[in-house]
């Protein structure tokens, strides 16, 4: 920090001002502006950054999938992808592939083989109709690309939440490595506490904290190292995972942020009820505006947004539906009424995205052009239909072209060509400049998908 | 797949067998003598502590809320339960997230002169070298249930040094900070020995003992027992294990277990179709767990046996719920003690927490209700539904009673098979409606509350909650499934070998007693004196 933001452009600050920044949510503080370094660093090449974001409960099939033209740049947005309308020469839409998975019942399977092209360990979970699973087997692709990109950012990847809950996999999509979930974080204020804490802290005290932190911090690891050495392997195990955890704290401690984005600025929340049902959708929009902050502040280059959980019962009472999602994603499909729903339900989810698409353009990066010409945003649902919890024609949506690496405005088909989904994994960490040739269950993956890149 | 039905068809078969030899059969009051029952303690995987125990403890320690633990992500829960060791993970947000709340409780402390001179003998922030050693050495050891080692002091000391900036208290601050972070406390680290089975060391012990009957770590006298060799004797554990039954403590405890036991872990969140339940209101949910909270320690301070939890017709309503009841407004403001009709009232079965969360937001569910009678009282799960099934809830039909739309569920044989085993129980609970309420009309038709339990210790016709709860506190069966579910919360982790089985059945006979005397406190004591609870057995690696 002292080195990328020079103190003579700091204003000096008292004491109030500063505790009255820590303390409360809806804050945009003057001095931040004098915070900002003047210094920008010559890029060498582009930042490219990766979002996540998950959806529930498969789709309608019949109203998610465009109307294909003469070519894949001619087609027609469907009912529910008619709000990316703005976006269309922006966005490839996928369909056809199949989402590989394997283990736990068929939300457990989705969910857990979504990101990562991996099949389930047998674990604690009791599903229905399955063997108890637990974690899937390998990490999930967003954290491929933290590492192949080695991002040096604070954070290594931001895991963002709206009314995700417990912690089981369900519930769980971004995998560190095996067996290693990263749980989303639901709270707009703890995640604006957590992740702006350099932009709203007097430089001289958040000096001295980083410090202070750093000693407490090395003597907890050797007490990490210390009592793991003395415990059977499956708890030491347990204690070395642990230990991983603090030390990225540490490396946090040790990363000074270099703001070279002028519209990097310490977000402003307002208080939500982050678990009630009805706020969904506000806190779902904050979530959106901190993680947007976070990649033009270049907190983090890898984010997730994960709109509830597989199995989701969010009761979207905003759009005049009571039932629970997962019970109206059963009902059949001559059930008029009900597909009427679940089509109005994935068409919001297809307006969220739209907006984030929206605030990813409408946000200048520091280096010219928009936080979006970088980014590549795809989203996810852990089934392709909820009634049968079928995974074959899971619906993707890739938004932005990761700098020009992806030709957007496509509707591609690989329908009835029984290719995985990791192929598509594959070829978003090529677009995200990592060059692996597989990803995933290495039986499932044929190598980057066709045609998509 | 395979191993389900090994734990629960194999082996209570030889369970059975072994029961049948009168092995296991004795209520183990001297020593437990049948080999197969004392020889090996089962697996003991390194425990972490909850939100729940985080919470309770560091408000302890440091006097911060125990809501502090709401910041924690949440725990993995698995087998019903927040505990159980298999299932955990960590992640840097969970890292990060202690690094605050720790940050926090230190603060805390450190602006408590009389807290920290009551742990230390002296001010600590004053800065004197032999105080600050002092509040080490105290406040470690309440944090780590133990005293410390001398290179671990050291550390600590050093962390001291390190943070002292810019004066003493800072460095309190510091120290208490990295006590709190560290395996010592998140974790219940204890001592392996290499190839036997050994009595643990009395701190492990004591730690066990704390967690076990209070959801905390050890007070003062806890650990000066352990310390001074109090816990080396049946006779000097029982009488810690007393001392502490009797607290405030152990009561919460028992409420946190049975609420989970009883699936109400998500009651917060829930909600019902208010164009449907129009005075359901956002207050519900809290007013519903405050009821069956104020019923759970009741039972816990009187008689808290099966009978009182299944059976009595009593519980406790302020003016808002009797309202939502249709009942009488109680004597007297907040919560009150009221005795209901038992004809239609039985103990926590006809609750609304209980009801209105085995329901769905539309309609009441005798799936559900028959589910976790089978699952959580007999532990007899039903078998899922088979794969080329669409599984959907009917939809609701003014003209049509919830027990007419459930129909197909037996014209289908397919479906006939499982549900026969779930909705003639549930049905019996149909005169209570998805929100909880009492009701003599479901659709346009009288409630017709007729069931009927079968393949189960205790079967018979069913008309009402009332009679199926008679049923059910005599069963044997339900005994030894509660068992089970304390066994897992206990030592946080499945059931899985005859040792295993043969503690439950213990545990089981703790509760119901010889002459049904029996209850949770007697069990919750039993599990303190068994062999798996005070030995650890050699470490079997992975």
């Amino acid at each position: 920090m002292s080195r990328s933001m020079p103190r003579g452009t700091t204003r000096p600050l008292s004491r109030r001002t500063f505790l009255r920044g820590a303390g409360g949510a809806a804050i945009a503080l003057p001095w931040l502006e004098a915070m900002r370094p003047r210094r920008a660093q010559a890029a060498t090449s582009p930042v490219k950054r990766f979002i996540v974001m998950f959806s529930a409960d498969g789709t309608i099939p019949s109203a998610w999938t465009p109307t294909p033209g003469a070519s894949e740049t001619d087609f027609t947005l469907s009912p529910i992808l008619a709000p990316l309308e703005a976006h269309k020469a922006d966005v490839v839409v996928v369909s056809g592939l199949e989402q590989k998975g394997g283990g736990g019942d068929g939300h457990q399977t989705g969910m857990g083989g979504m990101l990562t092209g991996q099949m389930l360990n047998s674990g604690p979970f009791a599903g229905v109709g399955a063997a108890p699973a637990g974690w899937p087997m390998g990490p999930s692709v967003d954290q491929r690309i933290a590492e192949g990109l080695a991002v040096p950012t604070q954070l290594r990847s931001l895991e963002l939440g709206v009314q995700v809950g417990a912690a089981d996999n369900w519930g769980r999509m971004i995998y560190r490595a095996a067996n290693q979930p990263l749980p989303p974080d639901d709270d707009p204020a703890g995640v604006y506490a957590r992740v702006f804490s350099d932009l709203h802290t007097d430089p001289a005290i958040l000096a001295r904290l980083r410090r202070r932190r750093q000693s407490i911090l090395d003597g907890v690891g050797a007490q990490f190292t210390r009592t793991s050495a003395r415990l059977g392997n499956a708890d030491r195990q347990r204690l070395d995972a642990h230990l991983t955890a603090v030390r990225e704290i540490e490396t946090r401690l040790t990363t000074d942020l270099v703001v070279n984005n002028p519209s990097c600025h310490d977000p402003t929340i307002t208080p939500v009820s982050a678990a009630a049902n009805d706020a969904f959708p506000a806190v779902g929009a904050l979530q959106m505006d901190l993680m947007v902050m976070a990649l033009a502040c270049d907190i983090a280059r890898v984010a997730s947004l994960q709109w509830s959980r597989s199995v989701s019962q969010t009761r979207f009472s905003w759009l005049n539906i009571t039932e629970g999602h997962h019970d109206l994603s059963h009902r059949s499909d001559d059930d008029v009424a009900a597909v009427d729903k679940l089509t109005r339900i994935n068409t919001w989810y297809a307006q969220q995205l739209a907006a984030l698409v929206s605030r990813l353009k409408a946000t200048p990066d520091g280096a010219g052009g928009t936080l979006f010409d970088n980014t590549l945003v795809l989203w996810c649902n852990e089934l392709a239909k909820g009634n049968t919890h079928g995974r074959l024609g899971a619906p993707y949506v890739l938004a932005g072209s990761a700098g020009g690496a992806l030709r957007t405005g496509r509707f591609l088909r690989y329908d009835g060509q029984g290719l995985p989904h990791n192929n598509m994994l594959v070829s978003i960490l090529n677009a995200m400049g990592v060059p692996d040739r597989t990803f995933g269950k290495t039986e499932w993956c044929t190598g980057p998908l066709t045609g998509l890149l | 797949m395979l191993r389900r039905c090994s734990v629960l068809i194999v082996l209570p078969a030889l369970l059975a067998m072994l029961v049948l030899a009168s092995a296991c059969g004795g209520d183990g009051t001297q020593s437990e003598t049948f080999p197969l029952c004392a020889a090996d303690p089962g697996p003991a995987p390194l425990r972490r502590i909850t939100r729940f125990e985080y919470g309770r403890t560091i408000s302890d320690l440091t006097g911060v809320p125990a809501s502090v633990a709401d910041q924690l992500p949440p725990d993995e829960e698995t087998l019903g339960f927040d505990d159980i060791a298999g299932a955990y993970s960590v992640s840097s947000l969970h890292a990060a997230r202690y690094l605050d709340v720790a940050e926090l409780a230190a603060t805390t402390l450190t602006a408590n002169l009389t807290r920290l001179t009551a742990v230390a003998g002296c001010d600590p922030t004053a800065g004197d070298a032999a105080c600050v050693a002092s509040f080490i050495a105290g406040f470690g050891r309440r944090a780590w249930r133990r005293p410390l080692e001398p290179d671990e002091l050291e550390a600590m000391q050093q962390v001291y040094t390190g943070t002292a900036e810019p004066g003493p208290a800072d460095g309190v601050a510091g120290v208490v900070a990295a006590l709190l972070q560290s395996p010592q406390f998140l974790y219940r680290p204890e001592p392996t020995t290499a190839a036997t089975t050994e009595p643990l060391e009395p701190y492990a012990l004591a730690t066990r003992l704390s967690f076990l009957l209070t959801g905390a770590g050890p007070d003062d006298e806890l650990l000066a027992a352990a310390g001074s060799g109090g816990l080396d004797t049946e006779d000097g554990l029982l009488a810690e294990t007393d001392r502490l039954l009797v607290g405030p403590r152990a009561g919460e405890l028992f409420m946190h277990v049975a609420m989970q036991w009883w699936e109400l872990g998500a009651l917060p969140a829930l909600d019902k179709d208010r164009s449907l339940y129009r005075t359901w209101t956002d207050a519900m949910p809290a007013a519903l767990a405050e009821e069956t909270r104020l019923f759970l320690a009741e039972a816990w301070q009187g008689t808290p046996n099966l009978t009182t939890l299944l059976t009595a017709p009593v519980t406790f309503v302020d003016a808002d719920l009797a309202a939502f009841y249709n009942l009488p407004a109680p004597g007297g403001a907040g919560f009150q003690r009221v005795t209901l009709d038992p004809t239609r009232a039985a103990g926590l079965l006809t609750q609304g927490s209980f009801l209105a969360e085995h329901a769905k937001a539309d309609q009441t569910s005798p799936v559900l209700r028959g589910k976790f009678v089978r699952a959580k009282l007999f532990c007899r799960p039903p078998p899922p539904p088979p794969p080329d099934i669409v599984v959907m809830p009917p939809t609701v039909d003014p003209r049509l009673s919830t027990r007419q739309r459930f129909a197909q569920h037996t014209a289908d044989q397919r479906c006939a098979s499982c549900h026969i085993q779930m909705d003639p129980i549930g049905f019996a609970f149909e005169h209570y409606d998805a929100a909880g309420r009492w009701r003599d009309i479901d659709g346009n038709q009288p409630v017709d509350a007729t069931g009927m339990l079968a393949g189960t210790d205790v079967d018979g016709p069913l008309d009402g909650v009332p009679s199926l709860a008679a049923r059910l506190a005599e069963s044997d069966q339900v005994a030894t499934c509660t068992a089970t579910q304390w066994f897992r919360y206990a030592f946080g982790r499945a059931e899985q070998s005859i040792g295993d089985l043969c503690a439950v059945d213990k545990l089981a006979a703790a509760l119901t007693g010889r002459s049904g005397d029996g209850d949770f406190r007697k069990m919750v004591r039993a599990t303190v004196r068994m062999s798996a609870f005070r030995n650890r057995g050699p470490e079997t690696s992975p």
